[in-house]
């Protein structure tokens, strides 16, 4: 009965889901699909006739090499400086963009350092590969305060340090927004107050702005804890060369090199579909305890 | 007044720190441009802090744009683009639109089905089996096709389409309006901050595509994109292929030039249409923190 009743209730909608029907086509055609190939981890791969089942055998072969643990490792040390050592710079940002008095100032601050985020990772690693180079901008002032020029991009004590540098740089100002709007939507009686106060700069933002920042600031960051699996892949894969691959070679790229250079499909299908799953359980649970802690979540 | 104040050294110190910030975003890029509007003798000899071009010489951009290679790429790229951003935008607000109508059947049903889809990543190589499958390879439409909807898009879509009144689409019903004029008509009229910021979005992410293309586009060296020949020449900075082997063996004109000076011509071909769609970026979605106030 409740299935004939719906089935009247969609033909009366039919326009809407008519409406609905290319997106849904999208999603089952470059998204079911993939998930139902996904089931190649447990099977060997042949272009023409029939995948013979392995069971747990690319299983094994991940969690039994060396390799696969340096790249775990890698990515989660990325990530933790992307989304652990970087967080407070993006705090910082915005409540420095908001000290600052020129009204004309902050908006060059606002347009110039918004920039970088637009950029595709390709010209953003030929601008940094450019400026990190010997006879690069950077090399040029080291050079000035009398050091001596080092080749950054292929050294593999450093290159980690570049990648967080980097991505403090693309995102900086973007990222921040979402802190500067929180300091914005502060209500104007309260800096009021304060001033009859007679509070000093320093105990406004210690009193009333920073108290404002603790929403956003806890729901960025359990959210950043979910995408712990995705340390950069773009970043990684446009600065990346023989001599630093070792230490940065992250899930991703690793899934890339095997799966579509390599040729090694149920093997990369494996890795992508641990990841997938873990990504899954992590970004859902962050997503609860934000909801919980804050009101708001990914979605 | 505010402006005879005397400047304290904290906001100095500040001001200096933020400028200094900008300078290493603006600086690059300046670099990059000047280098590739001077001339190839003089262009070598400039540092990577000049920010004047010596002696202007569009021969660079010349070379640039009647490459063998770029031109057809710059092409693809463009047509992907528009066209790629047509199909966001289409598949967007249709969609936003039918799971806004309140009434919609199968509405919580759907929304779960997009949000499983938004967090599991089926990964690389599941992903290009279907596209080899469907017989994709080497066609504009695999990379088209394969990133038609953002799911995040469209649910800010649907908040923009949630706040069109309620009254206005009741009056509209009334007045027999259909589904589809009524998107025409209100939805998108009334929501245009929204549309045009998806359509920013959707367009940058498209223009910078380079990932998929690199995979999917290989057939022909003229099937390309942009982004891949630059990542190609600028990253991993192969110039035989880009400069072609012939050109090199002669050391003709072509091979003679700076070919870092050509990188950045290349590099600034590449960031002018973001250069074009930021300030409407900044206009329609960054609009509130610019001026300083939120609304509410």
């Amino acid at each position: 009965m409740k299935g004939k009743k719906l089935l009247k209730e969609i033909k009366a909608q039919r326009v809407l889901y008519l409406l609905l029907l290319p997106t849904l086509l999208y999603f089952i055609l470059f998204r079911v699909l993939p998930i139902i190939n996904m089931r190649l981890a447990f099977f060997q791969f042949r272009a023409r006739g029939n995948w013979p089942f392995v069971g747990l055998k690319y299983f094994e072969m991940i969690f039994s090499s060396p390799a696969f643990a340096q790249i775990l490792a890698n990515t989660l040390i990325i990530s933790f400086m992307k989304y652990v050592l970087l967080f407070p710079g993006f705090v910082l940002f915005a409540l420095m963009l908001n000290e600052v008095r020129s009204f004309r100032f902050r908006k060059y601050v606002q347009v110039v350092s918004y920039l970088p985020h637009f950029l595709s990772w390709v010209v953003i690693a030929g601008i940094w590969i450019n400026a990190l180079s010997l006879a690069g901008s950077v090399n040029q002032i080291v050079i000035f305060f009398g050091g001596d020029a080092v080749d950054f991009m292929t050294d593999r004590t450093k290159i980690r340090w570049i990648l967080m540098i980097c991505e403090a740089w693309r995102s900086l100002g973007w990222d921040s927004i979402i802190f500067y709007t929180a300091i914005l939507s502060i209500s104007p009686s309260l800096y009021e107050a304060a001033q009859i106060d007679g509070a000093s700069r320093l105990q406004i933002i210690k009193s009333i702005i920073l108290p404002a920042l603790i929403t956003p600031m806890i729901t960025m960051f359990i959210l950043n804890l979910g995408f712990f699996l995705n340390a950069g892949f773009d970043q990684v894969f446009n600065f990346s060369n023989q001599a630093v691959e070792s230490t940065i070679d992250i899930l991703d790229t690793y899934i890339y090199r095997i799966g579509i250079e390599g040729g090694q499909y149920s093997l990369a299908t494996a890795v992508s579909l641990i990841k997938g799953l873990v990504g899954v359980v992590l970004v859902y649970t962050t997503h609860i305890f934000s909801k919980k802690m804050t009101g708001s979540g990914v979605w | 007044m505010r402006s005879r104040k005397r400047v304290s050294v904290s906001q100095l110190v500040l001001v200096l720190f933020l400028f200094f910030v900008t300078l290493t975003m603006l600086v690059p890029l300046l670099n990059i441009l000047a280098k590739s509007l001077s001339t190839p003798s003089e262009s070598v000899l400039m540092g990577g802090l000049s920010i004047l071009p010596r002696q202007l010489d569009l021969l660079n951009y010349r070379i640039v744009f009647s490459h063998p290679i770029l031109v057809p790429s710059l092409i693809n790229s463009l047509i992907i683009t528009l066209v790629g951003t047509a199909v966001n935008i289409v598949l967007t607000t249709t969609a936003a639109y039918a799971l806004t109508r309140p009434r919609l059947a199968l509405k919580r049903p759907i929304m779960v089905f997009l949000i499983i889809m938004m967090l599991f990543d089926p990964g690389l190589v599941p992903e290009y089996l279907v596209v080899q499958k469907l017989g994709l390879m080497g066609s504009k439409w695999s990379v088209i096709l394969v990133t038609a909807v953002n799911v995040y898009y469209l649910i800010i879509m649907m908040r923009y389409f949630e706040k069109v009144p309620q009254s206005i689409v009741e009056a509209a019903t009334i007045d027999g309006a259909s589904h589809l004029q009524m998107l025409g008509h209100i939805f998108y009229p009334l929501s245009k901050a929204g549309v045009a910021t998806i359509t920013m979005f959707y367009a940058v992410v498209r223009w910078n595509e380079y990932f998929r293309a690199g995979i999917y586009l290989t057939r022909k060296s003229t099937d390309t994109v942009l982004q891949v020949v630059l990542r190609q020449f600028v990253v991993l900075g192969d110039t035989v292929s880009i400069l072609g082997q012939q050109n090199v063996f002669d050391y003709n004109a072509l091979a003679r030039a700076d070919y870092s000076a050509l990188k950045g011509a290349t590099i600034i071909v590449a960031i002018i249409p973001i250069l074009i769609l930021y300030p409407f970026v900044l206009r329609f979605y960054a609009k509130d923190v610019l001026s300083g106030g939120i609304k509410e």
